[in-house]
């Protein structure tokens, strides 16, 4: 069986665990059971730089429960360099667009209370 | 397949109501019995959209209001998708009613959460979203369109002013709508100034936290040929589905389950973009109106925009969008929405939307979606 807790703690080494697709090669975080490109139920197991650039992000002043000591904070889309992939998180620190251009190199550092972790490099 | 109408539709009007879930619920369902001119007892069906029952400790809805309208013996289901719980509900009698399962059947969304406060609602609301990657990183509903937002607006070179001219002209629909929970006619810079809820979005850009409910009955042509004069036909429905979270999407700055749902009602319709005369879209924000008023057709990719500036999607426009005033402006209790917008719908085609009507319009959809649009229904409707 697949769990989160095995990518979860990949992603504390700054790595993400994803799965290729052993037939076309396509590329899944880690919970995917079938290939979405070819329906293929076989993977194999790949572990990638958790390293990227900032496509698109908000910053948050309403928080959900338990962030709001963390306000004003990022939630990030970052695209992972060298790869199809795409992986959202949490960035402190934050306050205006002027702290983050898009393009800005990332990288997941860590995942606790506050989901994954992304820092600027 | 039987050919579905719409002969009733009733609804409360939207905002902070004091009224309980199933007192709402049961005050838009009687509405849309009465409107459609039928007994309970003919009613064959209930399908009962809700996504926070727990709210006001009333879950498994769809029994308590089928006992409440006198018909405790008629099944009916309960159903949860998010903010596009309603529509995907009236999906499910739609397709019932055309596979000739039943000839009469009752939707009936509902949603009644203000009382909890912004915290609770933020937070749940957020675990409608793929919530390892996005409510549990933080991310809010309003941070979720605000992402698309900033992509958008760097994509296509558009601004904030451009997403406020959106808002405006919503609350400028709702002015005319009775029921509407924001009754407020705002300006462009209203909305600039208005507090941040989650860059680049602002208060005036997001939908507010809503009460209401919103029924609407169905029946086979049959039927409504012979019990009214007046009714729609509902001549294309379509579904579709997205990546749950954003990052598993090629292009952020569209939704995929809007154009699979909308290409599948135009087809079903026989009917292109062009043939609509207005149209009730899923605006939770002022960038998914944009991002919509274009997967759905009305406009090129990255145009909607330039629409907007041009007046084309208000009231008198070529194209009028969201006449009700949209979630923007007439509200978003989440349950009730898709079934509100077909209420909206029925009113404009059977001659009942007043001042907002309009004019000369024969043919309107809706489009309503769950959460960033993971899942989507579109229905096209006509007068007869
Ligand atoms: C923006 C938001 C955080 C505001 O929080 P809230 O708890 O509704 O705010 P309040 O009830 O404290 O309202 C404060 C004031 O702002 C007004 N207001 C609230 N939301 C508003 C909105 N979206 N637009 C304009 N005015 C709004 C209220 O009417 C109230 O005015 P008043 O003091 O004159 O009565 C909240 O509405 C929100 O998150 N909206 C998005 C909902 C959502 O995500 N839906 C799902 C979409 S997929």
């Amino acid at each position: 069986m697949l769990s989160k807790e095995e990518f979860i703690n990949y992603t504390k080494e700054g790595k993400i665990l994803a799965r290729k697709c052993t037939r076309c090669g396509h590329l899944h975080l880690v919970t995917t059971y079938f290939c979405q490109n070819c329906g293929n139920k076989g993977f194999e197991n790949t572990v990638i730089d958790g390293k990227g650039t900032i496509v698109t992000y908000t910053i948050i002043t309403v928080p959900p429960e338990g962030f709001e000591k963390y306000v004003p904070y990022a939630w990030v889309v970052m695209k992972v360099d060298n790869s199809e992939l795409s992986i959202s998180g949490f960035m402190g620190g934050i306050k205006s667009p002027a702290d983050l251009p898009l393009g800005t190199k990332a990288k997941i550092v860590d995942h606790d209370e506050r989901g994954i972790v992304i820092e600027k490099q | 397949m039987e050919k579905v109408c719409v002969i009733g539709a009733g609804s409360t009007k939207y905002g902070k109501l004091a009224d309980s879930i199933t007192d709402i619920a049961l005050q838009a369902s009687v509405d849309a019995i009465e409107s459609a001119g039928i007994e309970p007892k003919e009613i064959q069906a209930g399908y009962i959209s809700n996504v926070f029952g727990i709210a006001d400790k009333q879950v498994h809805l769809g029994p308590v209001i089928m006992s409440d309208l006198g018909i405790p013996e008629v099944p009916s289901l309960s159903i949860e998708s998010a903010c596009g719980s309603g529509s995907i509900s009236f999906r499910e009698a739609f397709a019932n009613v055309a596979a000739g399962f039943y000839d009469v059947v009752l939707a009936t969304g509902v949603e009644k959460v203000t009382h909890t406060g912004t915290e609770w609602t933020t937070t749940y609301f957020s675990y409608c979203s793929d919530f390892f990657y996005e409510g549990g990183a933080g991310a809010s509903f309003p941070g979720l369109f605000a992402s698309m937002a900033r992509a958008y607006l760097a994509e296509y070179k558009a601004t904030e002013e451009d997403l406020a001219m959106v808002a405006v002209k919503n609350h400028d629909n709702g002015m005319l709508n009775p029921k509407a929970h924001l009754r407020k006619k705002i300006t462009v810079d209203d909305v600039l100034k208005s507090a941040v809820v989650a860059s680049p979005l602002k208060l005036y850009d997001c939908c507010p936290f809503s009460d209401g409910a919103s029924s609407v009955i169905l029946c086979s042509e049959k039927f409504a040929k012979a019990h009214s004069k007046n009714y729609i036909q509902v001549i294309g429905s379509g579904r579709g589905g997205s990546p749950a979270a954003l990052q598993g999407r090629q292009h952020i700055t569209e939704i995929p389950s809007t154009k699979i749902a909308s290409q599948a009602a135009y087809k079903m319709a026989g009917i292109t973009p062009k043939d609509i005369d207005f149209a009730e879209v899923h605006d939770c924000f002022t960038i998914a109106e944009l991002v919509d008023s274009e997967d759905l057709g009305f406009f090129e990719k990255g145009k909607a925009v330039q629409g907007v500036r041009e007046g084309r999607t208000r009231l008198n426009g070529d194209i009028p969008i969201n006449p009700s005033g949209g979630l923007k402006s007439k509200g978003h209790p989440i349950g009730a929405t898709g079934i509100g917008q077909v209420a909206e719908v029925f009113d404009q085609l059977t001659g009942k939307a007043g001042e907002r009507t309009v004019k000369d319009a024969q043919i309107g959809l809706t489009h309503n979606f769950g959460a960033t649009g993971a899942s989507c229904a579109v229905h096209i409707f006509k007068s007869v």
